[in-house]
């Protein structure tokens, strides 16, 4: 064996390390400006999603992506857009954050899509935006299936777009249609301790209104079994008659079954992101007749609302594509952005570039076709979808119906601007749904 | 002339990863990222269970404390970046002392419970209070790489650079503890507690020692990992996370730090290699199950055929053939017609 002394090490470290310095110097391949943008080709355009497929949030989303792939492969038999057949690759980032960066890693760098779609979740979202640099190099994320407000800082997120209204425009809507209708009863909210829920507390607070009693818990929480049964004993102290619950589902799913437990009757009023009939199924099918009677908000038409042509259109798609699945709530949502997305591909024209779409989305968004039943709000300022909700019953199959029979908008905005009846009237759908 | 100078074998190491990092494509660099973290990580849970003898099934929750330790430094005080993670550390072993104090007590299933339960409620307290920003996290944003290294120098790049020469660091230090008196301490209380306490080695001392000194850089790690996703929320440091460090220190081996970039490389690279049978052969179902069944077979295998890890395995076998001077610490005492030893 070589036995070296201390003078041979430094200089053997300092051979090595001026060896990385040399390395470093060398300059990379310089990048092509003229080089048309990854994913796009003359005939195709590829595009990439990171959704929990398996997981504890799964149920449900889940089938957000195979609801975008129908209506993409859709448009691929009709034509494509401007020529080009859209491929969406679809990666299983089961709601961690740090499995939603390493696919979308995967998705712009491997498999080198045009742009992403559909992201959902708002952790993972905000992470593999920040995480992968997306405005740096400049990929869209078109539609991402959250309503948290930060995403309408254009400045942090200039290359994201949101499809669902924000949640402080929720609660405002809430709050006008809650202080119309219920006026002098008692009522209560439970909301989740968070971004999330705190967002919806500034909603309602603009709005005016201010409840008799409010029951926080802490996200995570509302999957202990005392948590729902302890809510329930407060309602009933306070004798609230009406309930809000601004949660996920898992806490609506607890607070309906402890109260039917209990014999406690409110009138239940739900935020959107808690009144999924199919997420309550995968819990327990026998909670969803539950859901009965109780109050929900939707910006996209009813499911079940075979009169209205996107509807049936999105039906006779999915049908055929996956005869197996049911066609709920989130086919709509997948199938939706999956249309805004192709309105936006085609607004952007045959040279298609990732800048000109962004471009686009923010000059001519506000006009695109949509299924949605309230004006689309994106702007050059502004990268928020839907502006607002119409408020139905949920009946005992879970599915949620118009009050009334007809869809009666309310719109606003996120800040302090004022709930107003909408006086929108959505476009006839182009022909075929194209 | 390596096992005398291993600063040298760790240079060369990191002058080899610093060459492959100018030759990997974007992606790779990432995964390469990962790999560092994971080292770290894994190298944690090595010292604690196969040198102290303690079992952590949430080692999760630390690389939480020093995720979210860092990205408050960030955050409230613009910590400069090598502080946060000195903060990181520092938050993480003073959790992992106050828990130590505890599972100095407990051993086996009990300590294994215990940590568990750590990794399970510690999320739910950062949704308690709004300055953890609640189930979407607060950002942690190191900031771009520094100009001087050029246009071209990507972010990825720049969190390699970091995260390996922190692990390297690391790995070197945590090398010469495990071979000081702490280490030799640690092993016999390993080995054998009664033997070890006779030896004169304070028991309960060592272990919350080993434990403080883990949960240190089970933060590191954490505020690493927060790094390369810019991001520390409850869902970055879930259940699964303390179960991939766990199946990385088996994989490994946790009697020696030899073997720790078959654990993180595997952890890394197991996905992709899922992702390339499913290519070939198959369907979205595969992919999405592929990982988890095949590292629940490496693990299997590694248990039944090399326990102790493949590189504890090697050294064996050469000593065996009577090549290797490497030799473990034995302790043995008699006392009257009774000997206690750590020999096997």
């Amino acid at each position: 064996m070589i036995r070296i002394n201390r003078r041979k090490l430094i200089t053997t470290s300092a051979v090595l390390a001026i060896a990385a310095l040399t390395v470093a110097t060398v300059p990379a391949q310089a990048l092509n400006p003229q080089m048309a943008d990854p994913g796009i080709t003359a005939s195709t355009i590829k595009l990439g999603i990171t959704s929990p497929l398996t997981g504890i949030a799964s149920p449900g989303y889940n089938k957000i992506p195979g609801a975008m792939k129908a209506y993409f492969d859709y448009v691929n038999t009709n034509g494509g857009v401007n020529g080009r057949k859209i491929t969406l690759v679809s990666k299983d980032d089961q709601y961690i954050p740090t499995t939603a960066v390493a696919k979308a890693n995967e998705l712009i760098l491997r498999d080198k899509v045009f742009a992403l779609v559909g992201t959902l979740g708002t952790a993972s979202t905000k992470a593999l935006t920040a995480s992968t640099q997306l405005s740096k190099r400049g990929v869209p994320s078109l539609f991402v299936n959250t309503g948290w407000s930060g995403f309408a800082d254009k400045k942090a997120y200039p290359t994201t777009f949101s499809i669902l209204p924000s949640y402080q425009m929720e609660a405002k809507i809430m709050a006008k249609y809650v202080k119309e209708t219920y006026a002098g009863k008692k009522i209560a909210i439970i909301y989740q301790d968070d971004d999330f829920g705190r967002d919806a507390l500034a909603g309602f607070k603009t709005a005016g209104l201010t409840f008799d009693t409010y029951i926080p818990y802490a996200s995570g929480s509302q999957a202990l079994p005392a948590t729902g049964a302890g809510w329930i004993s407060k309602l009933k102290t306070a004798g609230a008659e009406v309930t809000v619950l601004f949660g996920v589902t898992s806490a609506s799913t607890a607070a309906l079954a402890n109260a039917y437990g209990a014999g406690f009757k409110t009138q239940w009023v739900l935020g959107s992101v808690g009144g999924d009939a199919t997420t309550i199924a995968a819990t327990n099918k026998a909670y969803v007749p539950l859901l009965f009677g109780a109050k929900g908000f939707s910006f996209a038409p009813a499911p079940t609302d075979t009169t209205d042509e996107y509807i049936k259109l999105f039906q006779s798609i999915y049908a055929a594509a996956q005869p197996t699945q049911t066609f709920d709530n989130n086919v709509v949502a997948g199938m939706s952005n999956a249309f805004l997305v192709v309105q936006a591909l085609k607004a952007a024209g045959a040279n298609l570039t990732r800048a000109g779409l962004i471009k686009v989305i923010e000059t001519k968004g506000s006009t695109f076709a949509s299924p949605f039943l309230t004006p689309l709000g994106y702007s050059a300022t502004a990268h928020i979808g839907a502006t607002g909700y119409w408020v139905g019953t949920y009946g005992p199959t879970g599915a949620l119906t118009p009050d009334g029979g007809k869809y009666t908008v309310y719109t606003t905005d996120s800040g302090t601007g004022p709930v107003v009846l909408s006086t929108y009237t959505r476009p006839a759908m182009p022909a075929k749904g194209l | 002339m390596l096992k005398k100078h291993p600063i040298i074998t760790f240079i060369f190491f990191g002058f080899i990863l610093f060459l492959i990092s100018n030759r990997l494509d974007e992606l790779r660099v990432y995964q390469g990222a990962t790999v560092a973290v994971y080292a770290i990580g894994i190298a944690s849970l090595i010292l604690l269970i196969g040198y102290s003898g303690q079992v952590s099934l949430g080692h999760g929750a630390f690389l939480a404390i020093g995720g979210f330790a860092a990205a408050l430094a960030r955050i409230h005080y613009e910590a400069p970046v090598w502080l946060t993670f000195v903060v990181a550390v520092l938050a993480a072993a003073i959790a992992g002392a106050l828990l130590g104090l505890a599972a100095a007590r407990l051993s086996g299933p009990y300590l294994a419970g215990t940590t568990l339960a750590l990794a399970i409620g510690l999320p739910s307290i950062a949704n308690q209070f709004s300055i953890f920003g609640g189930e979407q996290g607060i950002s942690f944003d190191i900031g771009l790489p520094p100009a001087s290294l050029g246009e071209d120098f990507t972010q990825y790049k720049w969190f390699f650079w970091i995260s390996w020469t922190v692990a390297l660091i690391t790995l070197y230090w945590l090398r010469n503890i495990l071979n000081s008196r702490y280490g030799r301490g640690w092993r016999a209380v390993r080995s054998n507690d009664v033997a070890a306490e006779l030896a004169g080695i304070h028991v309960g001392r060592n272990k919350v020692l080993a434990f403080t000194i883990s949960a240190g850089l089970a933060g590191l790690a954490g505020a690493l990992l927060a790094m390369t996703i810019s991001l520390a929320s409850p869902g970055v440091f879930p259940l699964a996370l303390s179960f991939s460090l766990a199946t990385g220190a088996v994989l490994s081996g946790v009697t020696t730090l030899g073997g720790i970039m078959i654990g993180s490389v595997t952890l890394v690279a197991i996905p992709e290699i899922a992702l390339a049978i499913a290519n070939r052969y198959g369907s979205e179902t595969i992919t999405t199950n592929l990982p988890g069944l095949l590292v629940s077979a490496l693990l299997i295998l590694t248990v039944l055929f090399v326990p102790n890890g493949p590189v504890e395995q090697m050294h064996a076998k050469r000593a065996k053939r009577g090549h290797s001077s490497h030799s473990p610490v034995e302790i043995s005492v008699r006392v009257g017609s009774k000997t206690w030893s750590t020999k096997k």
